[in-house]
């Protein structure tokens, strides 16, 4: 238990100063987030319209993907 | 009960009233926002310059909150694609006469134009599901499967995820691993690579024409993905993807064709079919692609918030064993119009190079390559996007949605792959296409 | 107050809005200023100052040891606002607490509203005791400030004093307010509420907390022994018609330790405890 909180710590710790020496990072606190939670902030805020335009560039380009999962194949490539 | 003798709430709340004097409200409402479903949904079509591709489809995409950050996600698209694509062939100074890939008959190109097969009018349906809950403090972890399936192809897949948060919620990783297995069916058949193209048999019964091993292949498809999603401030998000995808099988086009070519003149070769038979009057091969392709990826994506207007900008860096190195370049702008409506520009730029394997044409005295395709699609390649979406919100919380945006395609064939004079007129199915989508978002 | 404090306003009118921003903003300011326990100036601190002679309190203070002394009678003492010395009890050595059995066997006579003599206006402690409106201060004004919005006029406002909320009506378009909880112990991921009418409020344990086998525990002890309670969640959250019936049953609920899901299922209010 003590070693796994150690690890994580650690971990946690990297990957903080990984994140700052990502340059111009400044930590939000959770209350700070009131723009970070709007609908358009989102990573997924155009999912439909993202979805179908990659299956159109999946279907009229050589290389598709790198954004995430989800979406099924075609016989179209 | 002696249970509600203990109650307080009565007399809590005449406390209250004397605390607060006049003026306490009686009522109080407050819920998960669990229960709900959100759906969006959208209708969209997809036109081609020049009587070329048209497809009309219908998506819809249905998501469920079960509290404690459990959702459901369901959604659906169903499609049909009608008109002509480019086969691989290219254009003579005569006009050309192909077998259709069912065998029935055949379909004669005039001169000087690059030959397209229309003979496919396909409906697809694809549906998806995914759940996503947190396992432990700190840990998400997901769970999707696929399905799609259409006239001469199924696909099904399943992939699954895992999310940790660090530094409370400002930094994120992910992995994610997907497994997909496709199968397709040709009309007429699997041909045989760099088989030629056959007469027609005059039976459109969906029978296996000459030239083919089989009725049907399959391709395998491992995808695994490494993210990291990095607040970068109170109005700023960034997200970085590294993703790795290997695919074996069948992976070549089972109709797409190569022109077999004069090595002077770089015209194609004339053939003359058989006396009583209908076929093509040249020489034309089935394509042929590797068995297995090895792809990398990095993506990256910035979120920035101005104020209430949201720059979104994405870009991507793909390369693979088939040597097709891309770049995508992305950008969408949100402009508030008010208080319940926007208006996003958007602007894509996507270039890439060709497949090692990707040939113009074939030369009738040279001996064939291993692989060969035609396929435009894996030559250099540019392709522009630009287009606008406004979306208003209705009263009830609706958000209704227009898309009009503009896509052009210029495709190029590496130097080295021109035979004889072709240099001088060499022609591409270089296209524009115009994209139009209508979507309604809304809750249940 | 020790947290951040806002106000939303739904309206088309930026003076209304305005408005409704100062009188809010005054309001936390004066209930800060008044009960602080930590200001040299505040009421709360003269009124400690005084213990062990009798003080004249005001109207609005009075209200408040009313409501007290309520909480106190209704809780069967387990609320009590003179527990706060309990504090001196205890030290932290890098997340575990000690317990300095001295200083209790000080303290303890010192905690306990049945030593105080209420007779209102006039409020008379003990020497060495003293009082202070945690748990119902912010709450407090919570409300006091809703009620200031909306005398101003109609629009819809919420009012959240650092996690201490109350909504006079959803908003224009018909939505209720998207609350945010803030997460338990480690920030886990934080869930969302939706608010149209009412009071929330959440008491926890990411500021003010034990590590204990491993665990984040909240240190919150029972005013009657001195003992810290067993089995208490990692955060309570309460939906009432006021802030200070919804804080008072989430400092209620955190008191009964493992029993709070059954107390507030017996209250019949809406709530969402954190344990994990």
């Amino acid at each position: 238990m003590k070693a796994d909180m150690n690890l994580n710590r650690k971990l946690a710790l990297l990957l903080g100063l990984s994140s700052l020496a990502l340059g111009a990072c400044t930590h939000v606190e959770p209350w700070q987030r009131e723009v970070l939670a709007r609908d358009d902030m989102q990573l997924d805020a155009n999912a439909i319209d993202t979805s179908l335009d990659d299956h159109i560039y999946f279907s009229k380009e050589g290389t598709s993907g790198g954004r995430g999962f989800g979406g099924g194949g075609c016989g179209c490539n | 009960m002696a249970q509600d003798d203990k109650r307080i709430g009565a007399s809590l709340a005449a406390a209250a009233c004397g605390l607060l004097g006049s003026a306490v409200p009686a009522i109080s409402r407050a819920a998960d926002p669990a229960g709900n479903w959100d759906i969006d949904s959208a209708f969209l079509y997809y036109g081609e310059s020049d009587g070329r591709v048209q497809d009309l489809s219908l998506t819809a995409i249905a998501v469920r909150d079960y509290g404690d950050d459990r959702k459901l996600s369901l959604d659906g698209t169903l499609d049909t694609l009608t008109g002509a694509s480019p086969s691989g062939a290219i254009a003579a100074d005569r006009p050309q006469t192909f077998t259709s890939p069912s065998g029935g008959g055949t379909y004669t190109t005039p001169a000087g134009e690059i030959p397209l097969d229309s003979s496919f009018h396909d409906t697809r349906f694809a549906l998806n599901a995914s759940w996503s809950q947190p396992i432990a403090r700190l840990y998400t972890w997901n769970l999707g499967v696929g399905l799609s399936s259409e006239y001469d192809y199924q696909h099904a897949g399943v992939n699954s995820g895992l999310t940790r948060d660090f530094n409370e919620r400002n930094t994120t990783l992910s992995m994610a691993l997907a497994y997909g297995m496709d199968t397709v069916r040709p009309v007429g058949g699997v041909p045989i690579p760099f088989a030629q193209m056959p007469d027609a048999d005059g039976e459109d019964d969906g029978g296996e024409q000459a030239n083919r091993s089989g009725s049907s292949e399959s391709k395998d498809v491992l995808d695994v993905l490494f993210g990291v999603t990095q607040v970068l401030g109170r109005h700023s998000l960034l997200r970085v993807n590294y993703s790795y995808s290997d695919s074996s099988g069948y992976l070549t086009d089972p109709y797409k064709i190569l022109s077999v070519v004069d090595p002077v003149t770089g015209e194609p070769v004339v053939r003359t079919p058989p006396p009583g038979a209908e076929g093509p009057d040249g020489i034309y091969l089935f394509e042929h692609r590797p068995d297995s392709r090895r792809r990398q990826s990095l993506y990256g994506e910035l979120r920035q918030d101005f104020s209430g207007k949201v720059l979104q900008i994405g870009y991507r860096y793909s390369t693979d064993d088939w040597e097709i190195d891309s770049h995508t370049l992305e950008g969408r702008l949100r402009l508030p119009l008010g208080s319940s409506s926007y208006l996003e520009p958007h602007l894509r730029y996507y270039t890439q190079t060709a497949a090692s394997f990707y040939r113009y044409s074939l030369a009738g005295d040279a001996a064939l390559p291993e692989f060969a395709s035609a396929d435009a699609r894996l030559a250099d390649l540019d392709a522009w996007t630009l287009g606008a979406k406004y979306a208003r919100e209705t009263a009830g919380g609706s958000e209704w949605s227009a898309r009009l945006e503009f896509y052009h395609q210029v495709s190029k064939p590496p130097a080295q792959t021109l035979i004889g004079n072709q240099s001088g007129n060499v022609q591409m199915p270089d296209f524009d296409a115009v994209i139009l989508q209508f979507g309604y978002h809304f809750k249940l | 107050m020790g947290s951040p404090c806002e106000v939303l306003v739904d309206s088309a009118h930026e003076q209304l809005a305005q408005a409704v921003a100062s009188a809010v903003a005054a309001c936390a300011q004066r209930i800060e200023q008044k009960y602080s326990r930590y200001r040299d100036d505040s009421v709360l601190t003269h009124i400690n100052r005084e213990a062990g002679s009798p003080t004249e309190v005001d109207e609005e203070t009075a209200r408040l040891l009313d409501f007290a002394e309520q909480a106190w009678r209704l809780s069967d003492g387990k609320f009590d606002i003179t527990s706060g010395v309990l504090r001196r009890a205890w030290t932290f050595d890098g997340g575990t607490r000690q317990r300095r059995d001295p200083v209790l066997r000080e303290v303890l006579p010192l905690v306990g509203w049945s030593r105080v003599r209420w007779n209102r206006p006039w409020l008379t402690l003990r020497p060495g005791m003293e009082i202070d409106f945690g748990g119902i201060g912010k709450e407090y004004a919570v409300d006091l400030a809703l009620a200031e919005a909306t005398r101003l006029g109609t629009d819809p406002v919420l009012v959240n004093f650092g996690g201490d909320l109350a909504a006079s009506a959803p908003q224009r378009d018909g939505r209720a307010w998207r609350v945010g909880v803030e997460g338990v112990s480690t920030a886990h991921i934080p869930w969302t509420l939706e608010l149209s009418h009412g009071a929330l409020a959440t008491s926890g344990d990411t500021h003010r907390y034990v590590i204990e086998d491993g665990e984040r525990r909240p240190h919150i002890l029972d005013p009657r022994t001195g003992e810290p309670v067993r089995g208490a969640p990692h955060s309570v959250t309460v939906a009432a018609p006021t802030c200070v019936q919804a804080g008072l049953l989430c400092t209620l609920a955190m008191l009964e330790g493992a029993g709070a899901e059954a107390f507030l299922e017996r209250e019949r209010v809406r709530h969402w405890v954190q344990r994990d």
